[in-house]
């Protein structure tokens, strides 16, 4: 018997609906993957299922009995947890108080029973083989990628017989994303139902038994995992045929160099970066994670300080802040890592989150003209086809992928043509993941220069014309041409004597 | 403009609300919309409303100015010190006092945008100095009167309009461009919203956090002198009334406390309604004690009518998500 059963689920905010008629089952003992582009409906499903949100219509039996939690203790209560995107953790705690928060062991005077909670957390610690996390650790000095690991870690805590993960491997360095996909097949294995949802096909396929695709709000597809083509299930998701994610690779760049970085250091894990980025190259970083991509971006950005010698365009520069970096014609512009947290405005305008940065240029006399705002952000919106009613629409209300095409719509209407982009891919849809793609080749051709980190390695594969590879804070090696392969990024990451 | 009333909803409601209280107060107290007490009441909201115009840009900022009220009282009784009675020392003692002013918001923009001190405690610290400072100058003893001048600005007018109104016009209509026509007030705006997303984007967070907390000092140290000339001279402790109304009048005028939404506008209402409530309550026959207790009820309503509104919005952000 299903574990499961979802039948005419139906959600609406205002006026926008967000589920239509949705089904869904699942068993206990499958790896049951959701698909769907943003916006399909996936995310307020599961929010439904986790009690965090009240469905309008429908049903939901679980073990076949009626379904509809109040809040999420409620669906705990039924066995149901999930690990969001979006983190619920608390930076001042300990890694341990974090994975027992609310549930934490006790005394007989009800204080909390630290050496029980230690006894737990390293237990399951080790149950489940996590990657190495010290318990009493505190949480605001984890990467994004251990944060993650600590949400799956409290998810387990409450021995949930339905997990539910939101693309938790989109923010996990490799080792660790595939530490996840085992980690999954053993939950199955132990009879528990996991709905893992991921933009990574690559993930689905390893570790799917049977697949539900979602597409504006409905359910348009349950497939057994090895009986559909990936083609037929992207086309499924998108509703039409998509040609390729990856666009031709045509090699654009110049002998100009546009940023050269000799001996960049910080206190933060760089230690001595040379590279060179010309004119019209897409030029990848990879590596483990933690091995100072984030440091290189972050300094080369003027958002974190390091020292070296940095020259845009052969002049050298000293950017001391972001707002230095934006500057000029010989500017250097970031996509960031945290799109809701360091891109955009969520409560402000579509409008208002692109031209924050060249705001002075629509002045004269000091007064805004709204014209030329509103013809540029037109000429913007178009170009990048974001999906908003109007430009006045808040930036938090659209989906991820159209959100990340707003940070790159503000950072493009600046002049810097040095591009920094980081993982910009995180939690893209597939479709606007190959408009991203296109549209780096499309810059590129036009002369900009793109330093690309992604922690989806197939990405740099395929996309970069070069791929720096980062290990213990420096350039461990450069590959080129057909040296360009997962396997050759992991080689350099992982070992010493890999010649550069 | 359809576009201003759909995202400053709070600042319309702000203006119902004020509609509504004129009339409740004229239903209790018949000759309250009479001319000459629209006009006291106006008077008394410029004070409010000059004060607050630091205030919003401060909140909007995403801070906060707890040195209002010392700023005030310092720049009235160093006023009235120095001024003496007589209307020429005016000519420079206004300059230098609004400089004072806006010196004192620099200590504080300083302290908060470059050493990082919380807004609340640095802000807090140099009210208490100032009032330190006025302290051992007066050594508590009373002021000359007003000049005769500031008593016109303050209390004068002009044809059937109080001077002050004019001069708060004026301010409303410099503050109203600065938050909506100039690149200040998107840098402002995107700042309070918040700070790391605005650094990203390049905006000069630092200069424009300074610049809210001078802007600041100057109206509080500009309200000063004017209600110097309304009581006809400065006495200890005159200011302290205007911490909470300052910031009152900010949140009722539909600004986020948290920063990032509001708009100088609805400072103006919440100016008028705070003051219409002070007419209100004697025609009630409720004592001053009343006054304080509904004017912390009212804080409470209208912030929490604003921080639901936000709070909806956050849900409907969060579901739309995929």
């Amino acid at each position: 018997m299903d574990l499961v059963t979802v039948k005419g689920l139906s959600k609406r905010y205002g006026g926008i609906v967000a589920l239509s008629e949705a089904t869904f089952s699942a068993r206990a003992g499958e790896v049951h993957a959701l698909l769907g582009e943003n916006g399909a409906g996936k995310s307020t499903f599961i929010q439904i299922l986790s009690g965090a949100v009240r469905h309008d219509g429908g049903s939901i039996l679980v073990d076949g009995q009626d379904y509809r939690p109040a809040n999420p203790d409620a669906a705990q209560a039924r066995g149901i947890a999930a690990v969001f995107q979006e983190l619920s953790l608390i930076p001042d705690l300990s890694v341990e108080q974090n994975i027992w928060f609310r549930h934490e062991p006790r005394t007989l005077l009800r204080t909390v029973n630290r050496a029980e909670m230690r006894r737990k957390t390293l237990a399951l610690l080790d149950k489940y083989n996590f990657p190495a996390l010290r318990p009493d650790q505190e949480l605001r000095r984890l990467t994004l990628a251990e944060r993650q690991i600590v949400e799956i870690a409290k998810g387990l805590a409450k021995d949930p017989r339905i997990l539910i993960l939101d693309e938790a491997t989109s923010s996990l360095p490799a080792r660790e994303a595939e530490w996840l996909l085992k980690l999954t097949r053993q939950l199955a294995a132990e009879g528990r139902l996991v709905i893992f949802i991921s933009h990574r096909m690559a993930e689905v396929r390893a570790i799917a038994d049977r697949l539900t695709i979602f597409r504006n709000g409905s359910t348009i597809a349950v497939h057994e995992a090895n009986a559909v083509s990936d083609n037929e299930i992207v086309t499924q998701m998108i509703g039409r045929h998509l040609d390729r994610l990856y666009p031709e690779r045509i090699a654009t760049a110049t002998d100009r160099i546009a940023l050269r970085v000799k001996g960049l250091s910080s206190d933060s894990r760089l230690s001595g970066v040379d590279f060179a980025l010309r004119e019209g190259e897409v030029l990848g970083v990879g590596g483990l994670q933690g091995h100072g991509q984030r440091e290189l971006f972050q300094a080369l950005f003027g958002a974190s300080k390091a020292s070296g010698t940095i020259e845009l365009w052969g002049k050298p520069v000293s950017i001391a802040n972001p707002r230095q970096a934006l500057t000029g014609e010989d500017g250097i512009a970031l996509v960031p890592e945290d799109r809701r947290g360091q891109g955009l405005l969520l409560t402000k305008s579509v409008r208002e989150n692109l031209t924050l940065s060249v705001i002075k240029r629509f002045t004269e006399n000091g007064l805004l003209s709204r014209q030329k705002e509103a013809a540029l952000v037109k000429e913007m919106v178009d170009f990048l086809r974001i999906k908003a009613g109007t430009p006045e629409q808040l930036a938090g209300t659209l989906s991820g992928g159209n959100q990340q095409k707003v940070i790159f719509g503000k950072m493009l209407l600046t002049q810097a043509r040095v591009l920094l982009l980081y993982d910009p891919t995180r939690g893209v849809d597939v479709g606007t993941k190959g408009e991203i793609f296109q549209l780096m080749r499309d810059l590129a051709a036009r002369g900009y220069a793109i330093l690309f980190h992604s922690s989806d390695m197939p990405e740099l594969v395929h996309v970069a014309d070069r791929v720096l590879v980062m290990r213990n804070g420096h350039v461990a090696a450069t590959l080129e041409g057909d040296r360009i392969s997962e396997a050759g990024i992991l080689r350099a990451a992982m070992l010493e004597n890999e010649a550069a | 403009m359809n576009a201003f009333l759909a995202r400053n909803r709070l600042v319309v409601l702000a203006y119902a609300g004020m509609v509504v209280l004129l009339l409740v107060t004229a239903l209790f107290s018949p000759g309250f919309l009479s001319v000459s007490n629209m006009r006291s009441t106006v008077v008394l909201a410029a004070f409010v409303g000059i004060v607050a115009l630091g205030q919003t840009f401060v909140i909007i900022g995403g801070g906060i100015d707890l040195s209002v009220p010392w700023v005030l009282n310092s720049a009235a009784i160093v006023m009235a010190l120095l001024c003496g009675g007589q209307d020429l020392p005016l000519v420079w003692v206004m300059p230098l006092l609004l400089a004072g002013g806006a010196f004192i918001g620099l200590i504080n923009g300083v302290g908060v945008a470059q050493f990082g001190v919380p807004p609340i405690i640095m802000t807090l610290a140099t009210n208490v100095i100032l009032q330190g400072l006025i302290l051992v100058l007066t050594g508590g003893s009373p002021t000359p009167s007003a000049p005769a001048l500031i008593q016109f600005l303050s209390v004068g007018r002009i044809g059937a309009f109080p001077v002050i109104a004019l001069i708060w016009l004026a301010l409303t209509l410099v503050a109203t461009l600065l938050l909506s026509k100039a690149a200040f007030g998107r840098h402002l705006y995107a700042l309070g919203t918040s700070a790391t997303v605005a650094e990203f984007s390049g905006v000069p967070t630092a200069r424009t956090t300074i610049l809210t907390y001078v802007i600041s000092g100057l109206t509080a140290a500009f309200a000063g002198m004017l209600l110097t000339g309304y009581s006809g001279q400065a006495y200890l402790g005159m200011g302290d009334a205007y911490l909470f109304t300052s910031i009152a009048a900010v949140a009722i005028g539909g600004a986020s406390i948290l920063g990032g939404s509001g708009h100088y506008l609805g400072t103006v209402a919440g100016a008028m309604v705070l003051t219409i409530l002070t007419g209100l309550l004697p025609a009630l026959n409720l004592s001053s004690g009343a006054l304080l207790i509904v004017y912390g009820a009212v804080i409470l309503l209208t912030v929490s009518i604003g921080s639901e509104t936000f709070a909806g919005l956050g849900g409907k952000m969060r579901g739309k998500e995929g």
